[in-house]
């Protein structure tokens, strides 16, 4: 048996982030067995955020380039998907390499363990045949894609990039960020796409606006909804109202569940869906904590998986810290993105609310693309949610995200000067349209 | 006194550090002994929660400390 300070079970991304914190505050002084299968890194490097934000961009790419907006620009292009995703693995490898596998080289106090672990008492895990004792453990192990019942013969966001076949007709069951960035992708690389869904509300955690404008874009895209109950689905065939076949692959993307197959019983840990946990990530045993996608929570993300790794690794020392909910940015990345942060109106009961449209963005008008940016406050103009389906939305929520953590009013985003002309500027005129008339406005209006 | 907390203290490289960590533990404990290899034990009363030694002043800076395991005496 070999013992440690911490036992983090889980090489992603909470795994990593509570590592390289707990090496850090102890001056490389904890000793911690970082556990984990499959490849290093979890599943945003590998199958997750990396691969499909290079396939989407790549596919962007195709997209503008066969459909130039503006006048007297003509242009064609080819694509060559094997090309294209043995570069999206040669990617994936480089960034496995430079962000996980060197990086972990640096701290000579964490040991790598390859393996399934389980526990076997309250401060003690299997892996292989070894037994490994801490005096804490963080659980990271993350989540898997979830598979209904009635369907055979699929691929899911775990095995998909390891196809060199571009589908020629594509069926998506699901309606999260997944399946929508997905379909958006596939579409523009020249799939057919159809997506299968029980309700005709896609992202759940969108208001109605945000999921109709979303839609109706991909529709305009050419990708296909088909909403009601599946029957069943398999290899080439799905049935809803009716049956839909000449498949060449079915992507589910219906939703991800916990991984907590790890004994929780023997050590004490409560779970239901996921592993539960207090404000301090702590599970029912103090000695335990947990982090990122195998906790019951509402979202799953890289960031807030992340920040989740951190936070236990601080607490364990001390610190006292808690996630702040209401301030985590998230993005669905069909271009426009789709954008989110705070609390949206179907979690609200009273508030004040303004949307505006981006042809008031002069950036936007520009760049030929249309979308939203709504802003949700209490009474006294404190910002309690901002969503966005805007072009690049993604780089500029996290200025609402601040906003919103500082408690913030629509005034912070008017008296920050924004830069002109860029979409970021949407932030800036739907707060003014708390205060002014915006159709009266000229565009240099601070 | 009811409980006997061991710790595990991490960022001590002298005897001025043990002197500094163990000063900082005997307002909270008594029979505090503290080690440079980084293992300290103290005795606390029943009503002090021994996850909230790692939140003491002493350990806000440069010290960081780790409840390995807690006795009931
Ligand atoms: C297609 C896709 C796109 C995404 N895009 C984004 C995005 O753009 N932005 C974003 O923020 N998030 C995105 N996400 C979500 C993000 O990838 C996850 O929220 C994040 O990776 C979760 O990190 P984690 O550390 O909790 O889990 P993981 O990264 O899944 O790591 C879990 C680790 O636990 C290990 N493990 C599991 N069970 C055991 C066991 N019994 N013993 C030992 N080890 C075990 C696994 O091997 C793995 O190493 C995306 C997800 C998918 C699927």
């Amino acid at each position: 048996m070999t013992e440690y300070d911490l036992g983090i079970i889980g090489y992603g991304a909470a795994g990593f982030a509570a590592a390289i914190r707990a090496s850090e505050l102890t001056y490389n002084g904890m000793k911690i067995a970082l556990i984990g299968h499959g490849d290093i890194g979890g599943t945003c490097v590998n199958r997750g955020c990396v691969p499909s934000k290079y396939l989407i961009e790549a596919s962007k790419q195709l997209f503008s380039s066969k459909n130039p907006l503006y006048p007297g620009i003509k242009s064609s292009a080819e694509i060559n998907f094997n090309e294209l995703m043995s570069s999206l693995r040669n990617f994936v490898s480089k960034a496995r390499e430079e962000k996980y596998i060197n990086v972990i080289k640096n701290f000579g106090n964490i040991d790598i363990y390859k393996g399934k672990a389980h526990f076997v008492s309250k401060n003690e895990v299997m892996v292989n045949s070894e037994k490994i004792k801490a005096t804490n453990f963080i659980i990271a192990t993350g989540s898997r894609p979830y598979i209904p019942e009635n369907i055979d013969n699929y691929v899911t966001s775990d095995d998909i990039w390891s196809i060199d076949e571009l589908p020629r007709k594509l069926a998506i069951i699901g309606s999260g960020a997944v399946a929508m960035e997905m379909a958006y992708a596939f579409s523009n690389l020249g799939s057919e796409v159809y997506v299968f869904n029980r309700s005709d509300h896609v992202l759940k955690n969108f208001d109605n606006d945000i999921s109709r404008l979303l839609i109706e874009h991909m529709k305009n895209l050419g990708v296909k909804f088909i909403f009601g109950d599946i029957n069943k689905a398999d290899d080439d065939y799905v049935i809803s109202d009716k049956k839909y076949d000449g498949f060449d692959k079915i992507l589910v993307a219906t939703s991800r569940v916990p991984n907590i197959d790890i004994n929780l019983d023997a050590a004490s840990v409560n779970y239901r869906h996921g592993i539960i946990v207090d404000d301090h990530l702590r599970t029912s045993n103090k000695m335990i904590y947990a982090a990122g996608d195998c906790v019951e929570q509402r979202l799953q993300l890289e960031t807030l998986a992340g920040r989740e790794g951190v936070t236990a690794v601080e607490n364990i020392l001390g610190f006292d810290k808690s996630i702040d909910f209401r301030s985590i940015p998230w993005v669905v990345f069909t271009e426009p993105n789709v954008a989110s942060v705070g609390l949206t109106e179907n979690q609200l009961k009273d508030y004040k609310k303004r949307v505006i449209e981006l042809k008031n963005v002069v950036k936007s008008s520009i760049l030929m693309q249309d979308g939203i940016v709504k802003m949700l406050t209490d009474k006294n103009g404190t910002v309690l949610g901002v969503q966005a389906f805007a072009p690049y939305a993604a780089e500029f929520i996290a200025e609402a995200a601040s906003v919103i953590r500082k408690q913030g009013s629509y005034n912070d985003f008017i008296e920050t000067m924004h830069v002109f002309p860029t979409v970021s500027e949407s932030i800036k005129i739907t707060a003014q349209s708390f205060i002014r008339d915006i159709s009266k406005m000229s565009c240099c209006m601070e | 006194m009811a409980k006997k907390v061991l710790l595990r203290v991490y960022g001590m490289t002298c005897d001025d550090c043990v002197a500094h960590v163990k000063n900082g533990l005997e307002k909270i404990g008594k029979n505090v002994d503290v080690s440079l290899d980084g293992n300290a034990v103290l005795d606390i009363d029943n009503d002090f929660d021994p996850y909230k030694i790692p939140s003491l002043d002493v350990f806000n800076g440069r010290y960081k400390a780790q409840v390995k395991e807690i006795k009931d005496d």
